[in-house]
């Protein structure tokens, strides 16, 4: 599946509590690129998870327009936006969301459960995604057999078994020790360079920002300011405006 | 496609202490619901055989059941001037049959003998077997009128000692003539296969006694049987009768009573069990919360996530039900499947086989799914309502 580029357009999002308004993004206008890898980073409460959520289908803007690829993500009913999350988005969380019963392979083959499709050809792209992530010597095991960083990896596996557009990583490596961090972030590059995929990661670490082509700074709800990273060459068409 | 069995079946054997206990709380409740279950539809079974509407039962004005009736035998004779009773077509003879009601007390054989219940003894002529149609001679020979000798329904034969063909049976004041059984006889699993029968006048004489129970009357076909009655409760006759059907589902109102006590005990028990698998349930959504979170984030829609948990709880009951029923099953092998009960104004014993059946392993399995569909309702509501953002941000 091609890569999509992701547009926001004047985004605002607040939460209410006890009938008080809590606003968490003021107006946010974003591009970002078909096949980009962007780095998102701010304080805590900074707006960086909302928006990743909402960029992910999971929340709708309280004004504003997203747009995925061809998809207006504040048109689409909560059901559309399901059925499009299965086909378009990969999530890769911080703790991995692994289901501890299942082995690697069944974790990863959840997905793939939502669409008719032989279980041959379920067990071909589970197969695959595994090899991606270098783990199709662990199919069988628990996630309580598998390092920290091993878990992850079948998170990331889950996350392009689909071969999904756009992948949303809310803090993968913010787990995970030096080394680990380390190999995930490697593995997010292949999948940007090789498999062209579009990636946004949410990360406090600016050495796991720095393997990101572009930073983008959030603070109080506001795109403070990018950064094209000068080791990796922007991709064309990527850019922001805040 | 749903989430495969093996996710919920392993999630399920992740909490097993939570699971066995369920499991065990449900197993109980299904077991004694199966077993309560056979019970009824072999008691009913029982009952309904006594459907004749032609057949009437007539008994004093303010008894309430042959046992404490008492007809003399001049009422008798104003019953024969019934026009609406039938006649034999062989003999002419009007199709009434005098009947005397007793009890005699007999060892069970399920428990070898340490128990006794009172099964009941009719006294007939043989103008009987033309008034109670289904009554019919499967094993040995009539009663002989001269002869101390009775013939024993099949019901009662199973389940009471001493009542095989050849044996003998002490019965009022006989004394060192006891009755000997020659014949066993069926009333197609009707409640009269519970009893004795042996000759009116003997048995008269042997427990010393000048009037009937009651009197037994076959209607002609096609008569209002509604008639006949009020003709018989009237001012000339001044007796009560009764419909077959309507006489023993008055006398059958104990049982009844008994069987609602015992429907509502069940209620009960399986409220017990649904809040046990409720419970279960609850923990389940409340330990897997950045699960379904993810499941939803991944694509999963809330029905399907619904129904995850409806089809893990019900696979939590159908194990529960399995071994209810098997345990059922087993109760019945090790205490035998023959059952009598106590509740009959005659003060006596109506005896009936409990037979594993279609039913009753249908009406269990009804019973399964609705404690486990039912079970998971809140706890399956609760996982689809989750608030994703909310369990996604949870560390």
């Amino acid at each position: 599946m091609s890569a999509a580029d992701i547009e926001l357009s004047n985004v605002h999002k607040s939460y209410y509590k006890d009938r008080l308004e809590i606003p968490v993004l003021h107006g946010l206008n974003l591009k970002i690129g078909p096949g980009d890898f962007v780095a998102m980073m701010g304080p805590s409460g900074s707006g960086k998870s909302t928006l990743l959520h909402l960029i992910g289908g999971l929340d709708s803007p309280s004004d504003g327009s997203i747009r995925v690829g061809d998809a207006l993500l504040e048109r689409m009913t909560e059901r559309a936006l399901t059925a499009w999350r299965s086909r378009h988005v990969g999530f890769i969380f911080q703790m991995y969301h692994l289901v501890p019963v299942l082995t690697a392979a069944q974790n990863v083959e959840l997905p793939l459960l939502l669409f008719r499709m032989p279980a041959s050809e379920r067990r071909r792209r589970v197969e695959t995604a595994l090899s991606v992530v270098g783990l199709a010597d662990r199919a069988d095991h628990r996630p309580n057999q598998l390092s920290g960083g091993q878990e992850q990896r079948v998170a990331i596996a889950r996350a392009i078994v689909t071969d999904p557009e756009v992948i949303l990583a809310d803090e993968p490596t913010g787990d995970l020790d030096a080394r680990m961090s380390e190999e995930i972030l490697n593995l997010l590059n292949l999948l940007n360079s090789e498999f062209g995929k579009t990636i946004l990661m949410v990360t406090h670490d600016p050495r796991a920002a720095s393997h990101a082509r572009r930073i983008i700074h959030l603070d109080k709800g506001v795109l403070e300011r990018t950064e094209e990273n000068p080791v990796r060459q922007p991709m064309a068409g990527a850019r922001a405006a805040s | 496609m749903a989430l495969p069995l093996k996710y919920h079946w392993r999630h399920l054997l992740s909490r097993r202490t939570s699971t066995l206990l369920t499991v065990l709380v449900v197993s109980a409740v299904v077991g004694v619901f199966t077993w309560m279950v056979g019970f009824a539809l072999a008691l009913r079974g029982s009952l309904a055989v006594a459907d004749d509407d032609h057949k009437l039962i007539v008994i004093k004005r303010g008894a309430t059941a042959e046992s404490n009736s008492a007809i003399i035998p001049e009422d008798e004779s104003r019953l024969v001037a019934l026009s609406d009773v039938a006649t034999d077509a062989a003999t002419g003879e009007r199709l009434i049959s005098p009947e005397m009601l007793t009890q005699v007390s007999l060892p069970r054989l399920r428990d070898a003998g340490r128990t006794s219940a009172n099964v009941a003894v009719r006294g007939v002529t043989p103008m009987a077997f033309k008034v109670h149609r289904k009554v019919r001679l499967v094993r040995g020979a009539l009663f002989d009128l001269g002869e101390p000798q009775i013939i024993v329904g099949a019901a009662a034969a199973k389940q009471f000692a001493g009542l095989e063909i050849g044996s003998t049976v002490q019965l009022g004041s006989s004394g060192n003539r006891p009755y000997r059984v020659v014949g066993i006889f069926s009333a197609d699993g009707g409640p009269m296969e519970s009893e004795i029968w042996g000759y009116l006048e003997s048995l008269k004489n042997a427990y010393g006694r000048s009037m009937y129970s009651s009197v037994n009357l076959r209607l002609r076909d096609g008569v209002d049987p509604q008639n006949v009655i009020d003709e018989v409760e009237g001012p000339a006759i001044q007796l009560s009768a009764w419909t077959e059907p309507a006489y023993w589902s008055q006398q059958s109102g104990l049982i009844k009573a008994y069987l609602m006590l015992a429907g509502s005990l069940i209620a009960v028990m399986s409220l017990a069990a649904i809040f046990a698998i409720a419970n279960t349930m609850f923990s389940s959504v409340a330990g897997r919360t950045r699960e379904i979170a993810m499941l939803r984030t991944i694509g999963f829609s809330g029905r399907q996530v619904l129904a995850g948990f409806v089809i893990e709880s019900v696979l939590l009951a159908l194990i529960g039900g399995i071994l209810g029923c098997a345990g059922a099953m087993a109760w019945l092998n090790l205490v035998g499947n023959r059952k009598d009960m106590f509740g009959m104004s005659t003060f006596t014993t109506m005896a009936f086989e409990i037979n594993p059946s279609p039913l009753m392993w249908g009406c269990s399995l009804v019973m399964v799914l609705a404690v486990g569909a039912l079970g998971a309702l809140w706890p399956a509501r609760r996982a689809a309502a989750l608030d994703v953002i909310t369990a996604l941000r949870q560390v």
